[in-house]
């Protein structure tokens, strides 16, 4: 009967319950994107790692790692590297941060390659990286096969786009040919910032570090850590605005429900009961939000000047996550309606 | 005697004091009968409906329905005999305003387990037998007073009970619809239940077997009666029954009153010539406060008639000013 109760009430005050569903839906939808953009962070980083196919990375000694610290040496240093027993490929590589003004001023990050060498993607695109002034640009720069691209004041044209090659937060990547790169950003000299390598040697050349995929991830990791940390922060405290709007309602309700439940206990409907249909009301409520929420994030994500890569795990916890909230939010409106006295419900004592 | 209540003393806290409104009642209720609690508001008519119906407990006395006592119930056998045992009609009729007409009577039924095809079936039986079986998917806000009334006597006989009781059946309702519920409620005991109604309606008067009159109703004449107390001896006692007004021959009188915390709060204290305990007499209620010795002392207690011949320069409203709303 105590379902039939609530959920004959939740049409009753259908309105106050929508309004409910709609702004509970949208913290979780917020949540939701919250958690798509925590997670973009890690997917950029692996995929920025990934798409080098390197096993180790050599830096000048002392740098912290290639993409926070670059510090340039010389190509020549490849040699020694080569050289490594358990080394059986390795080339240079220069990442820098640049500027563009196509289509409108931003900032990207520039990686330079050896076309077809370690680093460098394979096939078509290391044939065009190979041809003057190719550059392989990411879709976040809005530009498409054919433009022209600016890169601190000299032309580029792009030979084709990628999509979700950015890091340190969305910062679009570009990638060029090596010596384009040491043209753009080191006057023209024989210099690299890193030197990727296949195969993992046990001893490292003088004078340079050599880190492993996981140590640059740290690397890539290191600037965005505070930003995730503060995304973490801000969806657990949204699933309390959450639990507050939900508590609120419930709450609400049994306030103005304190006649009923006082006329239902002193006509036997015990106390289990009336909390069942109180805490199915909360987690009903907590579920229809949840699941409109997924629709808001589907709205909500592109509109977002980040990535958001919502994870499934995200969608899956979701519900769970709403029915803890649901059931936590009512516990203030459980312990008023148990505590209504039967009396109540004889208005008027005489 | 299907009802029995013996010496039965209730109170209750309000507003940090104690009141009693019933003490020392004894009523008895056959099956078949319809017994009216009858008295002005705050007489203690619903309290005592609330302590038949076991919602409040009373602080002494017993009340026995069908040889088994109600005042020990707790837990399992205290929620069964308020679904089984008891059905209640309230004065403001306190249907679920989100529930049709018949998933309110179905409330207590599926509250007691019955499955959910027989409850709704044993609903519609009942509205039909109260004449609203068209109107049974309407919800109370779409019934008149008269219609929601004889809704609430449907959900209170939903389980059969034994016992039927009704807070001031008539208040919300106009004469027309006044004939039908009265008519409705004699049935009910005709048919072999103790029905108990409290009201301060008089009208229904003739509809009873049985009339318990819970407002004191002291009488205005008879002798002037003289009491000597001695120190600490107690005059008469918060909650007890009003009958004469006192004037202080000699010694002082204290008026104290119970608190909710158990302790006592000091009201006011009377001399030689001065009288109080007048509120009580004149209105019919009972004494808001405890009247003791604090010295040998001697008081004259005199009837409500005699007060008045004896006061006369002093109109009413003087003499209440008079006692300073401390007149125990």
């Amino acid at each position: 009967m105590a379902w039939l109760i609530s959920l004959r009430d939740l049409q009753w005050r259908r309105r106050r319950f929508a309004i409910g569903v709609v702004a509970t839906a949208l913290v979780f939808a917020l949540g939701l994107v919250l958690s798509g953009v925590r997670a973009s962070f890690d997917n950029e980083i692996n995929r920025t790692v990934d798409s080098f196919q390197a096993d180790a990375w050599f830096l000048k000694g002392g740098s912290l790692g290639p993409f926070t610290a670059p510090r340039p040496f010389p190509v020549s240093r490849v040699r020694d590297v080569r050289r490594l027993p358990g080394v059986t490929g390795a080339d240079p590589v220069v990442i820098l941060g640049a500027t563009t003004t196509t289509p409108g001023k931003r900032n990207l990050q520039l990686v330079g390659v050896v076309p077809h060498g370690v680093g460098s993607p394979a096939g078509k695109q290391a044939d065009d990286l190979a041809r003057p002034g190719g550059a392989i640009a990411d879709q976040r720069l809005d530009l498409g096969t054919g433009d022209r691209l600016d890169l601190n004041g000299a032309n580029f044209r792009v030979s084709d786009v990628t999509h979700g090659m950015t890091y340190f937060a969305g910062i679009p990547r570009v990638t060029i040919a090596l010596r384009e790169a040491q043209r753009l950003g080191l006057n023209n000299q024989a210099l690299a910032t890193a030197i990727v390598a296949r195969g993992r040697p046990a001893r490292v050349p003088p004078g340079l570090t050599m880190l492993g995929n996981d140590e640059v991830a740290q690397d890539l990791a290191r600037p965005i850590n505070p930003a995730k940390d503060t995304i973490s922060l801000i969806r657990f405290l949204l699933w309390g605005v959450a639990a507050g709007i939900i508590g609120a309602i419930v709450y609400l309700s049994v306030l103005e429900r304190v006649g009923d439940f006082a006329v239902l206990k002193a006509i036997g409907v015990s106390g289990r009961d009336l909390l069942g249909g109180l805490l199915l009301q909360a987690v009903l409520l907590s579920l229809l939000s949840a699941l409109l929420a997924v629709a808001f994030e589907k709205a909500i994500a592109p509109l977002s000047a980040m990535s958001v890569e919502v994870p499934t795990s995200a969608y899956l916890t979701l519900p769970l996550v709403a029915v803890l909230v649901g059931a936590l939010a009512s516990f203030l409106g459980l312990r008023r309606a148990v505590s209504v006295d039967p009396a109540l419900a004889f208005a008027g004592a005489g | 005697m299907a009802l029995r209540c013996k010496d039965l003393v209730v109170e209750y806290t309000r507003g940090g004091y104690v009141v009693r409104p019933i003490d020392g009642l004894d009523m008895d209720v056959s099956n078949g009968e319809l017994a009216l609690l009858l008295g002005a508001s705050g007489c203690g008519k619903t309290t005592l409906l609330s302590v038949l119906a076991a919602i409040l407990h009373p602080v002494q006395g017993e009340v026995w329905l069908d040889n088994r006592e109600v005042t020990g119930l707790r837990g399992a056998a205290l929620m069964n005999y308020r679904q089984q045992r008891v059905g209640i009609v309230f004065q403001a009729f306190n249907l679920i305003p989100s529930l049709t007409a018949s998933e309110n009577v179905q409330v207590p039924l599926r509250a007691s387990g019955m499955r959910r095809r027989l409850a709704r079936e044993r609903a519609d039986e009942l509205l039909g037998r109260v004449s609203l079986g068209a109107r049974r998917r309407h919800r109370p806000a779409e019934l008149s007073g008269g219609e929601q009334q004889r809704v609430a006597i449907a959900r209170a006989l939903a389980l059969d009970p034994p016992m039927l009781l009704a807070d001031e059946p008539t208040a919300h309702l106009d004469y027309l619809q006044i004939e039908g519920v009265l008519e409705l409620l004699r049935q009910i005991a005709d048919e072999g239940r103790v029905v108990v109604i409290a009201t301060h309606d008089e009208r229904i008067v003739p509809l009873a077997d049985k009339i318990v009159g819970l407002s004191p109703r002291p009488e205005a004449g008879g002798n002037v009666t003289e009491v000597g107390l001695a120190p600490g001896e107690t005059l008469f006692e918060q909650g007890n029954e009003s009958d004469v007004i006192y004037v202080v021959e000699a010694g002082e009188i204290e008026l104290v009153r119970r608190r909710a915390d158990g302790g006592e709060e000091l009201l006011a204290r009377h001399g030689p010539g001065e009288y109080f305990g007048e509120l009580g007499p004149m209105f019919a209620i009972r004494r808001s406060a405890t009247a003791r010795a604090t010295m040998p002392s001697r008081v004259s207690g005199l009837p409500l008639r005699e007060f008045r011949s004896r006061f006369r320069g002093e109109r009413t409203a003087e003499l209440i000013a008079h006692a300073g709303g401390s007149s125990g």
